[in-house]
């Protein structure tokens, strides 16, 4: 018996979600780099598709669905509001970014005044965009003795993906943070993520232009020549959404 | 924890009772690809009660399963363009990530509140009531399917049917549901697999209704 049979055996658990936490999550890890199991996990969640349709229907009660449907478009009208809160986290990230070639010029106490009105102007600007987000998703993260974290959060409006990965120092030579899409057809190369110890990596990035569900997200230590390939680097953050 | 006994499903009130995509108009993904919103509302009318029904049943919270319901079609409007044409049907996709909203938000739930409902959803059952009822017959969309999955349902051994049940619909792991059955982990896994090899073989031919 090989360590792999073991995840072949679970793969209808998997499906089920009948494995305990832990074995999800190692589970979902083998996914990132297995594409046998990927590819099973696919077909057997396709094939079982239909059997939640065991379960009677409920009438909604009168109104749900006018008003589920008022709620879902809502947020559409919105655009124009979110668009100025995310213009604005844009001008604020690209000003820390010139306050950074600045800073030679100030003095260290204009500086440090400089610096925490920036950031926490940023901090305001995510924050409020982070109000918005339908699903906020958090895990710390080490890379060299440093220990730092990644958060992704959604634009319900811009239907995009803000995220922010922090307290790492900057990738090794010649290597790169990479963020991935995880879905069902396997991993999809997003943005680099530019982190330098002091200084967050922030992206808004949209989904993956590819057929297949987006199942998570990752985060991994990438060659910086290799562009092409799928992940080959040690795996920092594997998160299932 | 058991699924809810059939009943014919009511149209909601005031409503006509929900039609499919119309022969000649582009296929309801489509539209929805496209942004159009009375496409959107269609897919609301018509999938609601079996997302309704099938998070009622899991997470037995009225307001909580309606959330569940909502987030699905916030997430379908806002993905449904990173669905594979070939790979999901648009209905196995909602009920899917229902499915997996309804686990998420019952692993949440602290543990003294899962022991509460396990004691009151098996207290209040017997070895009959465990059983899959039959469905009743219905006009609403999607009943064959409802009538296609209860027969392969009922053609598993109960034994495995009962594994299918807790995992599957329950939101049970491996050791919760040996615990509960007083059976090896190990003979849970075999009758979970051994279950979905037959599904997969019954269901697997099951065309997507909602097109």
């Amino acid at each position: 018996m090989t360590p792999h049979d073991w995840y072949i055996e679970n793969r209808a658990a998997y499906v089920a979600r009948a494995l305990e936490p832990r074995e999800e999550r190692l589970f979902a890890d083998h996914l990132v780099r297995c594409e046998e199991c990927t590819r099973e996990v696919a077909t057997l969640q396709r094939d079982l598709g239909s059997l939640p349709m065991a379960v009677d229907p409920a009438a909604p009660r009168p109104g749900l669905s006018h008003q589920i449907a008022e709620r879902v478009l809502r947020r559409r009208a919105r655009w124009p509001q979110a668009a100025s809160g995310l213009a604005a986290a844009a001008a604020i990230l690209l000003a820390v970014g010139l306050g950074v070639r600045e800073r030679r010029a100030l003095s260290a106490a204009e500086l440090a005044v400089s610096d925490r009105d920036r950031q926490l102007a940023a901090l305001r600007d995510t924050l409020s965009i982070m109000r918005q987000a339908q699903h906020v998703v958090q895990r710390d993260i080490a890379m060299g003795g440093h220990k730092g974290g990644l958060v992704i959060f959604d634009d319900p409006v811009s239907h995009r993906w803000n995220v922010v990965m922090h307290g790492l120092p900057r990738a090794p030579a010649d290597s790169v943070y990479q963020f991935w899409f995880i879905t069902e057809n396997g991993m999809v190369r997003s943005v680099e993520l530019r982190c330098d110890d002091d200084r967050p990596a922030f992206a808004t990035v949209g989904m993956p232009n590819t057929p297949g569900a987006v199942m998570g997200a990752a985060v991994t230590v990438e060659p910086a020549a290799n562009r092409a390939a799928g992940p080959s680097g040690p795996m920092l953050a594997h998160i299932q959404f | 924890m058991a699924l809810p006994p059939s009943s014919r499903p009511l149209p909601e009130a005031g409503r006509p009772p929900a039609q499919l995509a119309l022969t000649g108009q582009a296929p309801l993904r489509d539209r929805l690809v496209a942004r159009d919103e009375r496409a959107l509302v269609e897919l609301i009318e018509v999938a609601s009660p079996w997302l309704l029904g099938l998070t009622q049943s899991m997470l037995r919270d009225q307001d909580e399963a309606e959330e569940v319901v909502l987030e699905v079609f916030r997430i379908a409007w806002d993905r449904v363009g990173s669905l594979g044409g070939e790979h999901e049907g648009l209905m196995p996709w909602l009920l899917r990530i229902a499915r997996n909203r309804a686990i998420d938000r019952l692993r949440r739930r602290g543990r003294w509140r899962r022991k509460a409902e396990r004691a009151e959803a098996l207290g209040g059952l017997g070895p009959a009531a465990a059983q899959f009822q039959e469905p009743d017959e219905s006009a609403s969309p999607g009943w064959h399917v409802h009538e296609a999955v209860h027969a392969a349902l009922k053609d598993l051994p109960d034994e495995q049917r009962e594994v299918v049940r807790l995992a599957y619909f329950g939101g049970f792991t491996h050791s919760e549901i040996a615990k509960e059955l007083g059976i090896p982990m190990g003979t849970v896994k075999t009758r979970l697999r051994l279950a979905f090899d037959k599904l997969r073989v019954t269901l697997a031919s099951i065309q997507d209704w909602v097109r």
